[in-house]
């Protein structure tokens, strides 16, 4: 039986963007920073949690970040398929711009949550197993779900507005660096930080699911956790209808 | 007198004053009832004076109306920026065209988009690949048009076969010469079953034997039963491939007929083509035109002029006759059979009134 076409998409999109050097980028760099970050950074490091190590603080910051990283698979998806004549291509075939879309959103978010699998085996190798309650794991998966969402949609926005290969490459990679290093991912946020960076942690969406992902791997999730949960799920709803608005207007292609 | 453009309401009628009554004119446009096969003859793509405009400023397609019959090759020749791809994305639904009709299959573009996607094939005139090898390009597109495996391996293989891909099967599409890419891209588009395949250029950057492995594939598809839409600047090729085709400028169709009908009428003329050294040349195609009156048509660019003639032989002994008693040294002289380029030059350059008496 053949299978429907948002699935074939889907495998479309996994089939041509699971090769080697892509998955080094993908998987290998959070892997890298959980391993030298969590051990180098371990003897300097105080865990704002008594009894719990940097690397135990850091991996579920790493599982967060994969939402970021999803979000790059995303938006480099589409940026490649106008760029590279696919997206018309295939929008000549049996699909529709929707079904195109989801399809994008749907691997962006596999991504997402098999880069979150994989930095938990990782962190379970290096730390050994960590006991998570079945709720714990809803919360986790839950919030790298509406994370994967949001930063898909916001790297589809940026591949649906800029054109220059130049222009989305320098801005994805200052994006991925300022929302990663302002968040919550490798510290917690402090009273000690200057009152601009404390306001760039706080509105930072990463922030929202690091500290969800966080709460919930070390037992530790509260109401905060939870109202910035809530917050994130209204930002992904705005950013999801901004980029499906300004994907729908684009042109197929950039010639 | 001018010969007006074609229209559908002309070619409906037989009122067309080139090819009122001719046998091509008879067997397009005859009766439903008269037809042996009438499901054979109903146009698979019907189009009424469209019109596309990008910028509301111009139009890309400025009331273009004609109609594609299943199981033909039908050509649409221009220049760059006539309106061909236009024409072709409206026909495959990627753009809605501005005002007019287009049914494409009998349904229509705007209401059954996915319908008709389904049915055709399109080879686009950009480069479209994913980043895998030529082998995972035809398999993913494969899988994308739902063909179950057992089979989507059998065309693969039978494909990268016909269209001498075997040796590069591993290698990245993107890592290819300009030829094969586009033979990936062809082949590429086989995999899938149609009823009808829109080809933009689809033989640039081929060389001549790859061209004709293509157009030969092509043909054995049309003899299947698949019809082909099929964009091109080549002449040649429309001639080898091509059952009708329109000349489209402008986004307007100058002319559109079967092929020999068109070289028939269009192309009735023979060209003589004559090259004087440049100092008497003014003077002395100011005198042949005078000399051949309405026995031909004169047209000189510096010491070289183009004569269109239905008498070649008078015309050859007018030029000697001329170049002798004025002293003039003939320094190229030649007569052209006429080809489609001649129709197609000529109906660009004359808004359709190939016979250039415009």
């Amino acid at each position: 039986m053949a299978l429907p076409n948002l699935l074939r998409l889907i495998y479309r999109n996994m089939a041509v963007n699971t090769d080697p050097g892509s998955l080094v980028i993908l998987i290998g760099l959070p892997g890298m920073y959980l391993v030298f970050f969590g051990f180098g950074f371990a003897s300097l490091a105080s865990s704002s949690q008594p009894g719990t190590s940097y690397l135990s603080f850091l991996t579920p910051g790493i599982m967060a970040f994969q939402v970021v990283m999803a979000g790059t698979v995303g938006g480099g998806i589409l940026w490649a398929d106008r760029r590279w004549g696919m997206l018309s291509q295939l929008l000549s075939g049996p699909f529709t711009r929707l079904e195109y879309l989801l399809g994008i959103m749907l691997t962006s978010l596999l991504f997402g949550l098999g880069g979150a699998l994989v930095m938990l085996g990782i962190a379970d190798a290096l730390l050994g197993s960590v006991p998570i309650q079945p709720l714990a794991l809803a919360v986790i998966f839950g919030s790298i779900t509406v994370g994967s969402i949001f930063f898909g949609a916001l790297m589809l926005l940026l591949a649906a507005m800029l054109k220059s290969n130049t222009a989305y490459n320098s801005v994805q990679i200052l994006l991925i660096f300022v929302v990663n290093f302002a968040s919550t991912v490798f510290y917690p946020l402090s009273s000690g930080l200057p009152l601009a960076l404390r306001i760039l942690f706080e509105v930072n969406p990463l922030t929202y699911v690091s500290d969800a992902v966080r709460g919930a791997y070390l037992g530790t999730f509260s109401a905060i956790d939870g109202f910035q949960l809530l917050v994130l799920l209204a930002e992904t709803g705005a950013v999801l209808f901004l980029a499906v608005r300004s994907y729908m207007r684009s042109d197929l292609s950039y010639e | 007198m001018r010969p007006p453009r074609w229209s559908p309401e002309a070619s409906a009628t037989g009122a067309h004053p080139l090819w009122a009554g001719t046998e091509v004119h008879r067997a397009l446009f005859a009766p439903r009832s008269t037809v042996a096969n009438s499901g054979a003859t109903e146009p698979v793509v019907f189009a009424e004076a469209l019109r596309h405009t990008y910028d509301r400023r111009r139009f890309a397609l400025d009331g273009v109306s004609f109609t594609v019959r299943r199981g033909e090759v039908f050509g649409l020749l221009g220049r760059n920026g006539a309106g061909k791809s236009t024409l072709i994305k409206a026909m495959t639904t990627l753009i809605r065209p501005t005002s007019g009709t287009l049914r494409i299959l009998g349904l229509d573009p705007a209401r059954d988009g996915r319908k008709i996607r389904s049915r055709i094939g399109v080879v686009q005139q950009s480069e479209s690949f994913d980043f895998t090898t030529v082998q995972g390009n035809l398999d993913v597109y494969g899988v994308l048009w739902g063909i179950p495996t057992a089979e989507r391996k059998r065309r693969r293989e039978q494909l990268l076969a016909q269209f001498d891909l075997g040796e590069v099967r591993k290698r990245r599409a993107f890592d290819l010469s300009g030829g094969q890419k586009r033979r990936v891209q062809v082949a590429r588009e086989f995999m899938h079953d149609m009823e009808i395949l829109f080809l933009d250029e689809p033989t640039v950057g081929l060389d001549v034997i790859m061209r004709r492995t293509l157009l030969d594939a092509i043909r054995q598809e049309v003899r299947r039963g698949l019809t082909v839409v099929f964009t091109t600047h080549n002449l040649e090729e429309a001639d080898y491939l091509c059952d009708r085709v329109a000349v489209i400028d402008e986004g307007r169709i100058l002319v559109l007929d079967d092929l020999e009908n068109l070289k028939r009428l269009y192309g009735g003329k023979k060209t003589i083509e004559v090259t004087v050294g440049d100092g008497s040349a003014a003077r002395f195609f100011s005198s042949l035109t005078e000399g051949l009156g309405s026995r031909g048509s004169v047209r000189a660019t510096g010491g070289s002029a183009v004569i269109l003639t239905d008498d070649p032989r008078g015309a050859l002994a007018t030029i000697v006759a001329l170049s002798q008693s004025l002293g003039v040294q003939l320094e190229w002289l030649n007569v052209r059979v006429n080809t489609l380029e001649d129709v197609f030059l000529r109906s660009v350059q004359h808004g359709g009134d190939a016979h250039g008496t415009a």
